[in-house]
């Protein structure tokens, strides 16, 4: 009846019902604590899934006697973006928490960020890049964490990628000529960021084997996961997905230098790693506020920034990329549907992982024989090329060849 | 400088870039790979066999008046030995219907097929139009969708025919990948995929000849052949989810041609990875008997472009989920009670929903659905009431009373 609108009382935090509610958590007013709560929770839920998953098999230990009391390492993917950045923190916080109850330090972490820099710049001349810079305010903050920088370039090395079926490398040359002219001669924006992923991913798990590491973590949040999901069906990788977005044991194939054909490793380092993707239940805006909001001095000092492309406009479709319309799309969809992006993620993970045996030679995801069969035959499509017919997935040679 | 030349004669001047890969073609070459593109598909996947009776489903659009001019050509050309009969649906929608049938009856005298035209009015006693009036706006796709894919079995029955083409292009196949990933409706997805669907157990085949042919190449064809088409879009709203992919699609197409054939190819390999066994702990979320019905495999798609705005259907969704993520909490704990009586009831009326018609298979949640047979009009449904009756029984609940 009254028409005068009543006095603004402050909204309560439907959670705890007991502090001001200042931030907005999936359409509920909650306090502060009561979402950096949530955010730690939902991360820590992962961590102790992934803490059983790595507790017996690989220690020496039998039986159901006490957690053995081998080395457990963990090696983070650090993009120093806000998601890994915030893994990273939510990861300290979990140590400080264990060592506050009198237990050891649940895990070793190293993060590794590889740097892209070399495909922009020569770095011949410079010897600490940017990103080298920022990582030691990562180490002054994060102590009891190791943190290291590895080229891009390390990836020409690796014995993970068959090069055989890659335009070959001028070994003269120093790396990052190597690195950029590779590059160069992909055919689009979008081979380029889909090689540089790749490429950044065969030199995480080297980092992890060498760090003697059982797990990679990645820091993909629920948004992340679902941008994933369209983009590599976009690019036409489909089939690899549940290898891409899910949890589990990976198994890792070493090229031998010069034979094309896959051989199991001869090596001691371990061939399985699992990869994790702790952050998989969170949004990124909720990663965002956390970061922003949530941590004292704010995580956002330490990320370098960078242009926000989801809604930057768009100069020329030909230089955008698959990821950057994900990105943008998301963004969108996120801000008024985040279950439905939740959703994507979910859904996907569902789907079951078929053939191991064999890889392709550029992303190491296995081969669908059967699918590339059925496409030559209901489409004719003539792309059969010499040498490297039948070793490349249906996403590599789309971004090897065009 | 010289003119560039046709990539494939190296006669004749390039006049056309292909969409699909950006070569550069004359404008008979363009069309001699079209059609010879569209043969091996039919080839390849065994679409007709010789005097098999097909009818093609008509709108008047660009589509299907493309598929029934290559259909034609190829049939005579290659000697299908094949009985082409144009079928089209009359919705009842005033002003878009009308010039489209106009259209169609054209098409009929210009490659001398005959037409069979169904209204919906003669099939549900309800026109669109009667609809849009009773339910408004927003959310009459997914009846029109429903009702047009049962019309066109329903026509063809009354045909005698049983094998239905329709003129979905790679862009709807791949709208609909990206749709059901959206959506998270993996059942979809793995039955979306495929070049036919319904099985032996359906009376009617469909298939989708120009499931790998690019929409512009079809407009690029259509127009090269001076093809008589009707190119006004349906005045009613389209769906927010398919608006929604389709706005995605032609971004990623601008950003990579390829994308719309990749992503088919995803969406095919992917099908194969969808579990036999039910996401059952998602069954009992109801996530499945949950969603707005109707959004099948294309069958809905009155592709609109101007779609971009996510209405109803999203939120919907969005609500849905939300409260399923809230439920979640509570279910835990009946979960671990188990086997408790309240589980048990709670989760029977479920698995009679989804599929009642067999009562066996509830032992084994399956994702693929049970196809049986409608209790009311016998049109085969995965259901105990077909979509379609579903919704004329709410119509038919709703409809004024007053009516002259």
């Amino acid at each position: 009846m009254a028409s005068e609108t009543p006095p603004v009382a402050p909204r309560r935090c439907t959670k705890c019902r007991v502090q001001e509610a200042t931030l907005d958590s999936r359409s509920q007013a909650v306090c502060g604590d009561c979402f950096a709560k949530h955010v730690s929770t939902k991360c820590i839920k992962q961590i102790a899934t992934l803490g059983k998953e790595t507790r017996s098999p690989l220690g020496p230990s039998t039986g159901t006697g006490p957690p053995p009391t081998a080395r457990r390492g963990y090696l983070l993917g650090l993009s120093l973006g806000v998601s890994s950045t915030v893994l990273v923190d939510l990861l300290n916080d979990n140590v400080d928490f264990q060592l506050s109850r009198g237990r050891a330090a649940p895990f070793d972490l190293v993060a590794v960020h590889v740097d892209a820099s070399p495909l922009t710049t020569n770095t011949q001349q410079t010897t600490t890049t940017a990103a080298e810079e920022t990582l030691e305010s990562y180490r002054a903050r994060y102590p009891r964490f190791t943190f290291l920088c590895i080229p891009l370039t390390s990836a020409l090395t690796l014995p993970t990628i068959d090069w055989s079926t890659l335009p070959a490398l001028d070994k003269t040359q120093p790396a990052d000529v190597q690195l950029q002219s590779l590059f160069a001669a992909l055919p689009s924006t979008t081979a380029r960021a889909d090689m540089q992923r790749i490429l950044t991913r065969h030199v995480l798990i080297a980092a992890a084997r060498a760090h003697d590491c059982s797990t990679l973590l990645l820091g993909h949040s629920t948004t992340a996961l679902a941008e994933l999901t369209l983009a590599e069906a976009a690019k036409g990788r489909g089939f690899a997905l549940p290898w891409q977005i899910n949890d589990g044991a990976y198994a890792v194939v070493d090229y031998p230098p010069s034979s094309p054909s896959p051989s199991p490793s001869t090596s001691t380092t371990p061939t399985t790693i699992l990869i994790h993707h702790p952050l998989r239940d969170l949004l990124r805006k909720e990663l965002a506020t956390y970061a922003s909001h949530l941590t004292t001095p704010p995580l956002t000092d330490l990320i370098p920034p960078t242009a926000d492309l989801s809604n930057a406009p768009v100069v020329s479709h030909k230089d955008l990329t698959i990821e950057e319309v994900m990105l943008r799309y998301f963004a969108d969809v996120e801000e008024n549907y985040p279950s439905v992006v939740a959703n994507v993620a979910r859904t996907t993970g569902k789907l079951v992982r078929i053939g191991a045996e064999a890889r392709c030679g550029v992303c190491s995801m296995p081969l669908d024989e059967q699918g590339d069969e059925r496409w030559r035959g209901e489409l004719g499509d003539p792309v059969l090329r010499e040498g490297v017919a039948g070793r490349l997935c249906y996403g590599c040679e789309r971004s090897t060849r065009g | 400088m010289a003119p560039a030349l046709c990539a494939i004669c190296k006669t004749e001047r390039a006049l056309i870039k292909r969409p699909k890969n950006h070569a550069k073609l004359c404008k008979g070459c363009f069309i001699t790979i079209f059609e010879d593109e569209v043969h091996h598909t039919i080839a390849s996947s065994q679409l007709f066999f010789p005097g098999e009776k097909v009818a093609i489903g008509a709108s008047g659009g660009k589509d299907s008046t493309v598929l029934a001019s290559v259909l034609k050509t190829l049939n005579e050309r290659h000697g299908y030995g094949l009985d082409l009969v144009l079928l089209s649906i009359d919705e009842g929608i005033k002003g878009y219907r009308d010039d489209s049938l106009e259209t169609v009856k054209r098409n009929a005298a210009q490659y001398d097929m005959p037409l069979k035209i169904v209204g919906y009015d003669e099939l549900y006693g309800w026109t669109m139009d009667q609809v849009v009036e009773t339910i408004g706006k927003k959310g009459n796709c997914t009846y029109c969708g429903v009702f047009r894919r049962q019309a066109l079995d329903r026509g063809a029955k009354m045909l005698g025919i049983k094998h239905v083409v329709t003129g979905h292009n790679a862009d709807d196949v791949a709208e609909t990948i990206l749709m059901n990933l959206l959506r998270g409706d993996l059942s979809r997805l793995s039955r979306s995929t495929s070049i036919v669907t319904g099985d032996n157990k359906s009376d009617v085949k469909r298939s989708k000849p120009l499931k790998y042919s690019y929409e512009k190449e079809i407009v690029l064809y259509a127009h090269h052949k001076k093809l008589d088409y009707f190119s006004t879009e349906c005045i009613y709203s389209p769906e927010a989810f398919r608006g929604s992919a389709r706005a995605l699609i032609k971004q990623l197409e601008r950003v990579r041609p390829s994308a719309i054939l990749d992503l088919v190819r995803s969406g095919e390999d992917m099908a194969r990875l969808v579990p036999i066994e039910a996401s059952s702990s998602s069954d009992c979320r109801g996530k499945s008997d949950a969603l707005p019905v109707g959004l099948d495999d294309g069958g809905g798609g009155c592709g609109s472009q101007n779609g971009r705005s996510p209405g109803g259907e999203m939120a919907v969704m969005e609500k849905q989920l939300r409260e399923n993520e809230a439920a979640e909490g509570l279910e835990i704990d009946i979960a671990k009670v188990a086997l408790g009586d309240r589980a048990a009831e709670r989760e029977k009326p479920r698995e009679l929903a989804v599929r009642s018609s067999n009562k066996a298979s509830n032992s084994k949640p399956i994702t693929r659905q049970v196809l049986g047979n409608c209790k009311r009009c016998g049109y085969m449904s995965s259901q105990e009431i077909c979509q379609a009756c579903t919704l004329l029984e709410g119509l038919n609940k709703n409809r004024p009373q007053i009516q002259i």
